[in-house]
This record gives structure tokens, C-alpha cells and sequence, in this order.
């Protein structure tokens, strides 16, 4: 397979993937509170996982700071995305010049 | 006819992510092309896949083979199912194909979740709005990845570490949703369940996998 090849390969099983429901709108009720949950649930694991080094173990670092100093931001600014990022980033580069 | 302030607002609200997608794009660009990718494939890819996470096991895995980037794919791919759903929830019926296969090409994590938390917050119309931060999002991803992949090794992308901030952007779209008991259980559930996955799963199952159990214990709690 070459790497053209390869790459429309993957195109294709993502595209699927994010097709599968917008390509006709259907009734999930039955699933509307999964649904409604999934989004936060993938957010907060995509930022759990995105903390974890390579080989899944966690350490204490700049990355972790930050994520420290954007919870704060949260409660400080009232969940808004804005103070969040605001808040981690300047978090972010303090710790790593200390 | 579209809905000119969504459209803008959707623009606007994504305009603060551009940064860090445009410096991701240049590290996957530099990272393809160092991996033996040509830079028009390496572009290419970028415009085909649209998906950091796809793209970079791609990359990542080439020497082990096409069955490797596949499997590695699908596994990241999956989350993409509840996410097509949720966002078909917040579409109008009568919403042409056009548009829906347009919307599904770009439904990438970050602009799915502005449009979440927008449609939450804010009246906006849906489709106009992501369609706004998706061309933001495009833009600075194509942008990037050709930055990179023309650059190659002349720039080193790493330098400012951008990339150990992307855990904070996804804090970021979390916190506006997090109200009430569910909400809650569901947050703490998802960070568990992620600490999990990352010392048993490979890593490309280790999102879609927590997320699922995640939302699905949480939907068994009432507010």
C-alpha cells in the first residue's frame, strides 16, 4: 500500500466515523442522556490523557501546573473557556521558569 | 441563507485556538516530512484527514505497516460516533446534505466543542456557527502543516512547548459544561476512567474507551 493510498485509507475511516449520524437525522432519545454527557466526558478525558506521558505515568511538571492554574481559572472565572486557557497558560510558564 | 453574526461569532470564538492549531499543524508538517512523508502528501493528508490525533498515529506508525495505522485510527476515529450524534441533535431537520457532509468533514474535538458551548450559552444558529470556527480551524491547520512541511527541520516547533497546552484547551471547552450533580460525576468519572486507560490501553483507545464509560455512568445519575 503506498502512502497515498494509506492516507485516503485513513480519510475514509474517519470520515465514516463522523458521518455516521449527521448524514440523516435521526430520533436518539432513548440515548439523549449519554449524549448529552459524551462531550464534557471526551473533554475532560482528552485533557486527563493529554497530561499522562508516552508510557501512561503521570508526573509532576509544567503541563500538570497548568492544568492546577486552569481549574483555578474556572472558579475564579466562572467557567469561562477564556480564563481557563488564561489562566493554565500563565501557570504554564511560570512553572517553567521556576 | 446563512446567519451572518453566527457565522462571525463562530470565526471569532475560534480565532482565540488558531495559535495552538497552527503551531500543531507546523509539528505534524516538520514531524511527516522528517518521517519520509513528501511535502504535498504531508499537506495533502492534512486536507484529506483533517484529524491531529489520526494524522500524527499515521505518521507515528507508518513503519509498522497500514494495519497498524488502521487499527490505531479506528480506535481514535469512534469518538467521532456520539460526537456526530450529539451534534446532530443541535441541527435542524431540514438542514440540506450538503451542509451535514460539510459539517462532518470538519468535526474535530475543539470546534465541536465551541459549538456545544455556544449552543448551550448563546442563541446562535448551530450550523452557521461551526461553520464559522471550522473555516478558522482549516485554515490555520493547512496553514501550519505546509509551514512545516516547507520548513522542515529549519524550525523547531517544540520550542515553546505548545503542544503540553492542548490538555488545558479541552479543560477549557469541560468547564462550561459542568453544572449540576451529573455533570459532576460524569467530570470526575472521565478523569478516573482516564487514568485508567492510560496505564492498560494503547494509547489510541484510551480517549474513546474512557469517555464511553464516562458519559455512561454518568447518564445512569439524575440532577
Amino acid at each position: 500500500m503506498t502512502d497515498m493510498a494509506l492516507v485516503v485509507a485513513v480519510g475514509i475511516v474517519t470520515f465514516a466515523s463522523r458521518v455516521s449520524y449527521l448524514w440523516r437525522p435521526r430520533r436518539t432519545t432513548h440515548a439523549q442522556p449519554f449524549l448529552d454527557l459524551f462531550p464534557l466526558a471526551l473533554f475532560v478525558s482528552l485533557a486527563t490523557v493529554g497530561l499522562a506521558t508516552p508510557d501512561g505515568a503521570f508526573t509532576v511538571g509544567p503541563g500538570l501546573a497548568a492544568a492546577v492554574g486552569g481549574v483555578v481559572g474556572a472558579a475564579v472565572g466562572r467557567r469561562s473557556i477564556v480564563w481557563v486557557v488564561a489562566f493554565g497558560t500563565a501557570t504554564f510558564y511560570l512553572a517553567r521558569l521556576l | 441563507m446563512m446567519d451572518r453574526s453566527s457565522l462571525v461569532k463562530g470565526m471569532r470564538d475560534a480565532a482565540g485556538l488558531a495559535p495552538a492549531l497552527f503551531a500543531f499543524g507546523v509539528l505534524f508538517g516538520v514531524l511527516a516530512v522528517d518521517r519520509g512523508m513528501s511535502p504535498w502528501l504531508a499537506v495533502a493528508s492534512s486536507a484529506i484527514i483533517l484529524s491531529g490525533a489520526a494524522q500524527f498515529a499515521l505518521v507515528g506508525l507508518l513503519p509498522a505497516g497500514p494495519g497498524a495505522v488502521l487499527v490505531a485510527v479506528t480506535g481514535l476515529a469512534l469518538r467521532h460516533v456520539p460526537m456526530s450524534a450529539a451534534l446532530a441533535r443541535l441541527l435542524p431537520a431540514d438542514l440540506s446534505r450538503v451542509r451535514r457532509l460539510a459539517l462532518a468533514y470538519v468535526l474535530v474535538d475543539e470546534t465541536f466543542g465551541l459549538t456545544v458551548v455556544a449552543a448551550r450559552r448563546s442563541q446562535v444558529v448551530v450550523a452557521d456557527y461551526k461553520t464559522g470556527a471550522d473555516v478558522m480551524l482549516v485554515v490555520n491547520w493547512l496553514a501550519g502543516t505546509a509551514a512545516g512541511a516547507g520548513l522542515g527541520s529549519m524550525v523547531d516547533p517544540t520550542r515553546f512547548r505548545l503542544g503540553e497546552l492542548f490538555p488545558l484547551l479541552f479543560l477549557g471547552l469541560a468547564a462550561p459544561l459542568v453544572r449540576g450533580r451529573r455533570a459532576w460525576v460524569t467530570a470526575g468519572m472521565a478523569a478516573a476512567a482516564a487514568l485508567v486507560a492510560a496505564q492498560v490501553l494503547p494509547p489510541a483507545w484510551q480517549v474513546t474507551a474512557a469517555a464511553v464509560v464516562a458519559a455512561g455512568v454518568g447518564s445512569r445519575f439524575r440532577d
